[in-house]
């Protein structure tokens, strides 16, 4: 059976699948952002912190996927089977690319301009919402970025915790050895990454502030 | 691994045996060893070194060990190219994956169809099988099994309703899976059962996430997590029974391993897989320990 | 009537390595006391590493002094909230520091906006300085900071420095990234505007000819510590060596 052959005769599970996908990595990468930037923001004022949580923020990352969840499914409510574990799991590989770029969009602001600010004034508060964070909002956006565009490739993993996503065609297909399954599911969050990888680059260059 | 299994038994003596077996066999214009190969999980791996230990202490040959190798395409690849000489396969594997027969639930049948099928399309030789069947093995907790009285799965029929199941994709899709076990059994759970991967049901079921999942029967994980096998009062599942398969040539040309192979049929009961294979799963011990240790043990 | 600034015993040490340790560090400033009038300007000139730079830093609290008092307008520093001290305190460095996301117009009413000043009284006074830096309001008060050569973004620099109107001015060095000819003519609108403006003003330099230009007084910094201070016919005839040395070099 041809792959086109095979969407159009299961149209609406593929869409469902692509919803719950999109799901996924939606509420997974907002979260993200939700811990990320502040944890980001905090590191660049507590740097001693700084080696420590991005050593643990990188340790997230090595956890091979099955192990993870292994981990999470006794927990109590960020556990047990379903979406919400998923979630939790994609949350801790979203977080160094957030936590990281948030950290170093920070500091990368030109000292000089940081002096000027903090001689002329202004609370740490005007320093970071009126200067560090515009200034570093493109390199956050960038980690942002990199967290979404991975989360659509690993939200695949998503299947194997019974969360759904376009996962379940791969691991159906991994199961019976059917090439136009695997790729049924693999070619929809190819396209995906690549969407939100073109929209979010092009957010970066809109938003971004621009200039030497 | 391989390498470490020998190393490990080379003290001065059969080191210098090992070195004239050697000179003995290239003498006579052979091939020196025997390869035996395995797929990749720990049950082929310790069912290959088992195979792999019988033949060197038996005949004397030296064996290569060429395991983990890949599922069944590649160990089927590798023994009918020649790659190696010897693996473990599973009977219903081997008849419905690789000559895609419809599955069919009579052990005798389905391995004289495979024996015979093998050895002329394939110059294949089945050896007798083990003794254990690693069938799916449809598993509750043994406390639910206790409280609610289950021992067949026909039992689970009336609970049902009342409860959770997880499959991996491989059960769910496969011809001898979920499908005809709900139609032959008439099993209706509370919601259609959670696609999750095979590893993790264990898990989820010894941390009641769910209530039913569809193990291997062989499973270390089964005794180890309290769990209890529901029988296939229905004999719904094809048989899966493991045995070595061997090129016809290597058969002809080392004597002794037929002989030494036969010694090992009907030796190993389900539990004693269960139990093998927890000793390396759940206990992590080394595998050629576990299958000298066996050996010694049933075979003397 | 107060001063502008008044330093009076001012040291500062950097923090030991260890917690709570203090006093460990090496010693930056040592001693250093001075008072600078309204409408006058103390030039602190010394070399790399003498202490001219960690002294205006003390005076803003970008550093806090390890012993010693600054009055700002006759105020106690270290008794003022840290962010109020500044506004009242305009200040100047070489690298500019202006914000590049904001327009000229932003960046000059900068103090005022943080002072909750109301939006019309901000735009006059932007006008104000931008004329009295010498840049016409209309052409430059929309522009970025990357659109601007040096000069002007040097000037800019000190009409955002005074926006708030502050009594006191601190200058870091503020015209030594600039080429030879807009340095030259930038010191000599900054003398004309020094009399002008009537405020106090603390300029950092190693730039002996800047210094004797610029400066009603010059104090002479010498290993963290003040020594030399006078004004600079005074400073011309010191036979203290390191006055000497940096004549030398005018």
């Amino acid at each position: 059976m041809s792959l086109w052959d095979f969407y159009a005769r299961n149209s609406q599970e593929v869409l469902g699948l692509v919803g719950q996908h999109l799901y996924l990595v939606a509420i997974s990468t907002g979260a993200a952002i939700v811990i990320g930037v502040p944890l980001g923001i905090l590191l660049t004022r507590r740097t001693a912190w700084r080696g420590p949580v991005l050593g643990v923020a990188n340790v997230f990352q090595t956890v091979p996927s099955l192990a993870l969840f292994g981990f999470l499914i006794p927990l109590p409510f960020i556990g047990g089977i379903g979406a919400t574990t998923a979630i939790v799991a994609l949350v801790l590989y979203a977080l160094l690319p957030i936590v990281r770029n948030t950290y170093e969009g920070v500091t990368g602001v030109d000292p000089a301009v940081r002096e000027a600010g903090r001689g002329m004034g202004m609370t740490d508060w005007q320093l970071l919402t009126q200067v560090e964070l515009p200034l570093g909002f493109g390199v956050i956006l960038a980690g942002v970025r990199v967290a979404t565009v991975v989360s659509v490739g690993t939200a695949t993993i998503a299947a194997a915790i019974g969360a759904g996503g376009l996962g379940v065609y791969i691991f159906r297909g991994v199961a019976v050895v059917d090439d136009t399954l695997i790729l049924a599911g693999a070619l929809p969050a190819a396209l995906m990454a690549l969407a939100a990888d073109g929209l979010l680059g092009v957010a970066e260059r809109r938003f971004a502030w621009r200039g030497k | 691994m391989a390498g470490e299994v020998r190393g490990g038994r080379a003290d001065g003596r059969t080191v210098g045996l090992w070195v004239l077996a050697a000179g003995l066999l290239s003498g006579c214009g052979h091939h020196d060893r025997i390869v035996v190969g395995s797929k990749n999980f720990t049950e082929s791996d310790l069912l290959g070194e088992i195979v792999a230990q019988q033949i060197e202490r038996r005949t004397g040959l030296s064996v290569e060990r060429r395991f983990h190798l890949g599922g069944t395409f590649v160990c089927h690849q590798a023994i009918t190219s020649g790659r190696i000489d010897l693996y473990v396969e599973y009977t219903g594997t081997a008849y419905t994956a690789v000559l895609k027969h419809a599955p069919v639930v009579d052990r005798d049948s389905v391995y004289r169809t495979v024996a015979r099928d093998y050895l002329q399309r394939f110059d294949l030789v089945w050896g007798k099988p083990f003794g254990f069947n690693n069938t799916f093995a449809i598993t509750v907790r043994r406390r639910d099994a206790t409280r609610h009285g289950l021992t067949r799965i026909s039992d689970l029929a009336r609970l049902a309703p009342r409860l959770k199941a997880g499959f991996g994709y491989e059960f769910l899709e496969r011809a001898d899976g979920f499908r005809g076990l709900a139609s032959v059994y008439g099993l209706r759970f509370a919601s259609p059962p959670t696609a999750m991967d095979l590893g993790l049901t264990y898990r989820a079921l010894a941390d009641g996430k769910v209530d039913v999942i569809a193990g291997n029967s062989t499973d270390g994980q089964i005794e180890a997590l309290d769990l209890a096998v529901l029988e296939d009062d229905r004999h719904y599942f094809p048989p899966y029974e493991a045995a070595p398969v061997m090129r016809q040539a290597a058969i002809t040309r080392y004597s002794g391993v037929a002989a030494a192979l036969a010694q090992l049929a009907g030796r190993i009961s389900d539990a004693e897989m269960r139990r093998l294979n927890a000793l390396a799963d759940v206990e992590h011990r080394d595998i050629a320990t576990i299958a000298r240790d066996w050996l010694r043990a049933s075979l003397p | 009537m107060t001063k502008p600034l008044e330093v009076q015993g001012l040291g500062y040490r950097l923090p030991g390595k260890g917690k709570g340790e203090t006093g460990n560090g090496r010693l930056l400033v040592h001693e250093v006391s001075f008072t600078v009038g309204a409408g006058e300007t103390l030039v602190l000139l010394g070399r790399s590493g003498s202490g001219k730079t960690t002294t205006l830093k003390l005076i803003n609290r970008l550093l806090e002094p390890t012993v010693g008092e600054v009055r700002v307008a006759g105020e106690r520093a270290a008794d003022l909230p840290v962010t109020r001290l500044r506004r009242r305190i305009g200040y100047v460095i070489q690298e500019v520091g202006l914000f590049p996301h904001f327009t000229v117009e932003r960046n000059v009413g900068l103090v005022p906006r943080l002072d909750g000043w109301p939006p019309p009284r901000i735009a006059t006074r932007v006008r104000d300085l931008l004329a009295l830096v010498g840049l016409d309001s209309d052409t430059f008060a929309r522009r970025y900071p990357h659109e601007l050569s040096g000069g002007q973004r040097q000037r800019v620099g000190v009409a955002r420095a005074l926006a708030a109107d502050p009594p006191l001015l601190l200058l870091d060095e503020p015209f030594g990234a600039l080429d030879p000819i807009t340095r030259v003519e930038l010191q000599r609108e900054f003398k004309a505007l020094e009399g002008r403006l009537g405020k106090g003003m603390v300029f950092v330099t190693h730039d002996v000819r800047e210094g004797l230009l610029l400066g009603t007084r010059i104090g002479l910094m010498l290993q963290g510590r003040l020594a030399f201070l006078g004004t600079p016919d005074e400073f011309r005839r010191s036979e203290h060596p390191e006055c000497k040395a940096f004549m030398a070099a005018a």
